[in-house]
């Protein structure tokens, strides 16, 4: 029942994730780049930007910031990447360092604005209009609906939240990412769940009928 | 199993992160229990929402030509962005000249400490009574007491087999405490550790040709032992000279030239012989008398 751990299956499911070459493992682009080659790097970035920029943008909610930190990302990753372990994912890696990036970020924000912010525009905001099932939503408005749950969560549950379910990043990428206990992510991913149910549910309707 | 059981262990299961056991325990019961069947396919239906979820982001093509630029040079050796020693390094890193500056202050400073370390370890320096009280003290009233030499030497034996033969020691009251050098640079009213070290080296240069001048020579003498006196000149040139330069970069002039005038006497005691000869010490102690030295030496 164990998911078949294929080499960078989840990100490369995302789309425009294969934008590089197929041809070249990420094992293989990895040691080029550590042996100077750009052209390599450039298809690591085309291949797993996508990822990382949505990644970042569910945890910090900012298109023009998510593109700065996704640079960012980069760049820390090329200077970084002679330390890489050999048996780390890269796809693993990389989250792993978008996430410190984000975090930072996120913590240059006062705590105050953000939960002012929450509370005035987006979780009332949608909770004061009047229900409308989910099948009706337009993709836009199931956008919008998503992410102002996403940003009504805490730090760390919207970040195992992302990774499990936009990403899915199995327990063991998600504790290796995070730093996180198996037993803190998976508490963590249960009351996401839970809250997002419950932000959801009133434009769901009985069993998300879709 | 129960539905408690099933629905705790559901998400898990709904994730791929049970073991083939357990799932085909909870598979089932999903396959007995419509009330667990039902809750799985609410799940099912929040991840298929969740998929349908698009940020609409695009990847702009200035992004990697930002990258690029920051990543220009070859991947360096890994520097953590966080860690100590990256913020030890930034310390450092810009302006070009502050890093210049901080080496050249981090090289003196280590310098001194060695120095200072190495002038701790060094043995009592002779004549050192004199230094005390220098303008008291008077050649004459301060020779060089002659000191038997040790017969288990072959050398010795040598020189010591011709009666007309006497070994001096140029140091022979070298035993004097010399804690007192301590005093007299205080006695400088000395606050600079540079000073501080000038003052010393001063003082046991002072010493060293004090010795020299004071030396009495008797003709009927085939050698002199000047072997300390040439070990201490070797130790106090090298000194000499980095003070000199340190002065002069410091515009010191007057200790520059003083050093200066030090450096052919200095030389010139380090290039005795270990035994040398009447006449070599004759030489070297009628220039420290000629050229006053130490007079100079004491006015300091």
């Amino acid at each position: 029942m164990k998911r078949l751990a294929l080499d960078e299956l989840n990100l490369e499911a995302q789309p425009g994730a294969f934008a590089g070459i197929l041809m070249n493992s990420s094992r293989d682009l990895v040691t080029r780049v550590c042996q100077g080659d750009q052209e390599a790097f450039r298809l690591i970035f085309d291949r797993y930007s996508r990822p990382v920029i949505g990644f970042i943008y569910d945890m910090v909610s900012d298109r023009e910031l998510a593109e700065e930190l996704t640079q960012e990302t980069f760049v820390r990753a090329f200077r970084a990447i002679h330390r890489m372990k050999p048996e780390t994912k890269l796809s693993t890696w990389l989250f792993g360092i978008a996430r410190n990036v984000a975090r930072e970020s996120l913590r240059a924000r006062t705590r105050a604005n953000m939960q002012v912010t929450l509370e005035h525009e987006s979780v009332m905001d949608v909770s004061d209009q009047k229900p409308v099932p989910v099948d009706r939503l337009l993709s836009k408005e199931l956008n919008e609906l998503i992410r102002r749950a996403l940003e009504a969560l805490d730090d760390d549950k919207r970040l195992v939240f992302t990774l499990k379910v936009f990403h899915q990043c199995s327990y063991e990428e998600i504790a290796e990412i995070t730093g996180f206990s198996l037993a803190k992510l998976k508490t963590d991913l249960h009351r996401a769940r839970a809250e997002m149910r419950r932000r959801i549910q009133p434009y769901a309707g009985v069993g998300y009928e879709v | 199993m129960k539905c408690e059981s099933c629905q705790e262990a559901l998400e898990e299961y709904l994730d791929g992160e049970l073991g083939d056991r357990e799932a085909r325990e909870i598979a089932a019961h999903l396959a007995a229990c419509s009330s667990c069947a039902a809750e799985t396919a609410t799940f099912a239906a929040e991840q298929e929402l969740f998929s349908r979820y698009d940020r609409d982001l695009a990847i702009p093509s200035s992004l990697w030509e930002q990258v690029a630029e920051r990543t220009a040079t070859p991947a360096m050796p890994p520097v953590s962005e966080n860690g100590f020693g990256a913020r030890l390094v930034a310390l450092f890193r810009v302006p070009s000249f502050a890093f210049s500056f901080a080496a050249v202050a981090l090289l003196v400073v280590f310098a001194l400490v060695i120095y200072a370390t190495y002038l701790k370890t060094q043995k009592p320096k002779p004549f050192v009574a004199q230094t005390v009280t220098p303008r008291e003290s008077s050649p004459k009233e301060q020779p060089p007491a002659p000191v038997p030499s040790s017969s288990a030497e072959p050398q010795k034996h040598i020189a010591l087999g011709n009666q007309n033969s006497v070994r001096r020691k140029l140091h022979a009251v070298k035993a004097i405490n010399i804690e007192q050098s301590d005093v007299l640079s205080s006695d400088f009213g000395v606050q600079d550790i540079e000073d501080q070290e000038t003052a010393k080296h001063i003082e046991q240069t002072q010493n060293l040709l004090q010795s020299i001048r004071n030396v009495k020579l008797n003709d009927n003498d085939v050698e002199i032992d000047v072997s300390y006196d040439k070990a201490l000149s070797r130790r106090l040139l090298n000194e000499n000279i980095v003070l000199r330069r340190d002065a002069e970069m410091k515009a010191k002039y007057p200790t520059k030239m003083l050093l200066s005038d030090l450096e052919p006497l200095l030389i010139d005691i380090a290039n005795l012989p270990d035994q040398a000869k009447p006449e070599e010490v004759r030489v070297i102690k009628d220039r420290v008398q000629k050229t006053e030295i130490v007079a100079a030496l004491i006015g300091y």
